[in-house]
């Protein structure tokens, strides 16, 4: 048996001996508990060969005998051995406890990952792959869902808002003046929170779904408000007056010549804040919402692989890269007229 | 004192920006079909004053009469309020401008901007709105250009198709507020005929300009304004002939020539 801690294996044996530490102390058995706690002691000292032979002091259980211990001994064995890349080790420790326990979902979990770290690495991947993607695609549809309902909203409520602000009743100009205030003043995930755990409170329940939406929609609104707001006074007084002097009212002089004035103005900034919420909407996932980001996470929990998140990130890319490009072209025929 | 064949007519005109006083309580009174052309240097309050007929400017005080009918405001505790927006925009309708800086509107064609009025304003339908359209750019001598946008115009084509799109709305009066100033030298010409031809169709007009082809050529009247008062009024003739006798219009048409 030899044990020869690499830099890795040490900071996995640190890992492994913290865990170790917080189980042992949560469901300390009777029986085994000085054994567990020796080997303990001999990881902390760096002795992972010596830990080893304490735990295979724990004994397999006698028919109708608890064999907790048992299979916590021989799983910290295999995982020492693994940490270690002593492969064949480890197995033959998990598959001592799947003799056992066929059924046993930890065993059988470490047993597919040291199967996989044997293959060849674009195997073990296409297979994560496969395994992954029909998972994390669900959570992409449901992602751009919520982009796409954020989209439709949030530029309707910024004009909203960019129109009250603007407006010379003082009231409404106040109340905007607010809502941009509170909605830009305190973290999305906050909003989010607030809108699905504290308005139960108030007798208003949401499903997660309309709660994200009605989240993202009004904090992008507020973002939005400001941004157009911009846009419309960015646009040549002269222009207002033309509009009047032909016999305007406010509304057709804003809805006719002011506001698709704005739109070449307003697709630089706008796709800036829509990149933004491609990637504000992972916050949904503490709201109880599989999206893409909650998938992942599933995924990377339940196999401890980092191909779930790096599929993920590559989704959310392919996501960005779209929008990036429509929003381009919408600037470029929004600014058609310009052209000389 | 009211006159009632005038047009428009206004009394005691006042506009105050802060502590200056840039029209200080004007009389005047314009005629069916008559043309004035207002003349006077800079900040003489002549710009204000044209503004202010098409309520681009609230006036502090005075009275606006159009066609005998006093319009526009409404007197609250002494004070002056512009009428509803709907009242305004009414006069609005009826009476045309055109701005020193053209502003059309970019994002729409030259055939657009000159259907804007009547197809927002008005209502008209699309179609009519477009044959309006296409007879006033056949006016101005640029139905080749209605496609195109603005952005590709020249300055003096597009104060053409601004006036065109004045006189779509088919106006009573017509405001034009210093039209060949941001021109370039060479293209002052062709603006100055094409108001010269409405001018010959009998459209009623105010002129506010540093260009003196429009008094001494095509206005009815001349007014000069300085430091927000008329300081003399005449025909051309007598506008040119007695302003040599005064020693400020004297040397303000100096330094104009």
């Amino acid at each position: 048996m030899s044990l020869k801690p690499n830099t890795l294996g040490r900071v996995a044996t640190a890992l492994l001996f913290l865990w170790i530490t917080v189980a042992t102390a949560l469901a300390a058995e009777a029986d085994y508990d000085a054994l567990f706690r020796e080997a303990n002691d001999l990881m902390g000292a760096g002795d992972l060969p010596a830990a080893v032979e304490v735990l295979k002091k724990v004994p397999a259980p006698k028919a109708g005998e608890e064999g907790d211990a048992f299979v916590r001994s021989r799983m910290q064995i295999a995982k020492l051995h693994f940490a270690a890349k002593e492969m064949d080790e480890a197995l033959a420790a998990t598959r001592e406890v799947l003799a056992l326990y066929p059924d046993n979902s930890e065993a059988k979990n470490f047993l597919a990952s040291v199967e996989r770290e044997q293959k060849p690495r674009y195997v073990s991947f296409l297979q994560d792959c496969l395994k992954f993607l029909p998972v994390l695609l669900k959570g992409a549809v449901m992602t751009l869902l919520l982009v796409v309902c954020t989209m439709l909203i949030s530029p309707l409520g910024g004009l909203l808002v960019a129109l009250g602000r603007i407006s010379t009743f003082k009231p409404l100009s106040i109340l905007c003046w607010f809502i941009i205030w509170l909605f830009r003043g305190t973290p999305l995930l906050l909003q989010l929170f607030f809108i699905y755990y504290g308005l139960p409170s108030l007798g208003i329940t949401l499903k997660p779904i309309t709660a994200a939406v009605i989240g993202l929609g009004l904090n992008y609104s507020a973002y939005l408000g400001e941004i157009i707001r911009g846009a419309i006074q960015s646009i040549d007084h002269g222009q207002t007056e033309a509009a009047k002097a032909l016999g305007m009212t406010y509304g057709q002089t804003m809805r006719r010549v002011v506001i698709p004035q704005t739109y070449k103005r307003l697709m630089p900034p706008i796709g800036n804040e829509f990149i933004a919420l491609i990637k504000d909407t992972a916050l949904v996932s503490t709201i109880a919402m599989v999206e893409l980001m909650r998938a992942a996470d599933q995924m990377f929990n339940t196999y401890f692989n980092v191909t779930a998140l790096v599929l993920a990130a590559v989704i959310y890319l392919i996501f960005t890269t779209f929008f990036t490009f429509l929003f381009e072209r919408i600037e470029h025929r929004a600014g058609i007229y310009e052209r000389r | 004192m009211s006159d009632a064949k005038a047009l428009i007519e206004l009394e005691h005109i006042t506009k105050r920006f802060k502590s200056l006083t840039a029209v200080n309580g004007v009389n005047l009174a314009v005629h069916p079909g008559e043309k004035l052309v207002i003349i006077g240097p800079s900040g003489s309050g002549k710009s204000t004053l044209l503004r202010s007929i098409n309520f681009l400017e609230e006036i502090d005080d005075g009275v606006i009469r159009f066609e005998g009918n006093e319009v526009g405001y409404v007197r609250r505790h002494g004070k002056l309020h512009l009428d509803r927006q709907q009242v305004v925009c009414q006069l609005r309708a009826e009476i045309g401008m055109v701005f020193q800086h053209f502003h059309l509107f970019p994002h729409m064609t030259v055939l657009g901007n000159v259907m804007e009025g009547p197809l927002t304003v008005q209502r008209k339908s699309a179609d009519e709105a477009r044959e309006i359209a296409l007879a006033m750019l056949a006016k101005v001598g640029l139905t080749d250009k209605k496609d195109v946008y603005p952005a590709t115009l020249s300055g003096g084509q597009k104060q053409r198709v601004a006036i065109a799109r004045a006189i779509a709305m088919r106006p009573k009066l017509m405001l034009f507020d210093e039209p060949t100033s941001a021109l370039d030298p060479e293209l002052v010409g062709e603006v100055f005929d094409t108001i010269h031809a409405l001018a010959d169709e009998g459209m009623t007009m105010i002129i506010v300009t540093h260009h003196m082809g429009f008094a001494r050529e095509l206005a009815d009247r001349v007014i000069f304004m300085e430091g927000g008062n008329f300081l003399a009024e005449g025909t051309p003739q007598e506008f040119f002939a007695e302003g040599m006798n005064n020693e400020r219009i004297r040397s303000f048409l100096n330094r104009i020539l």
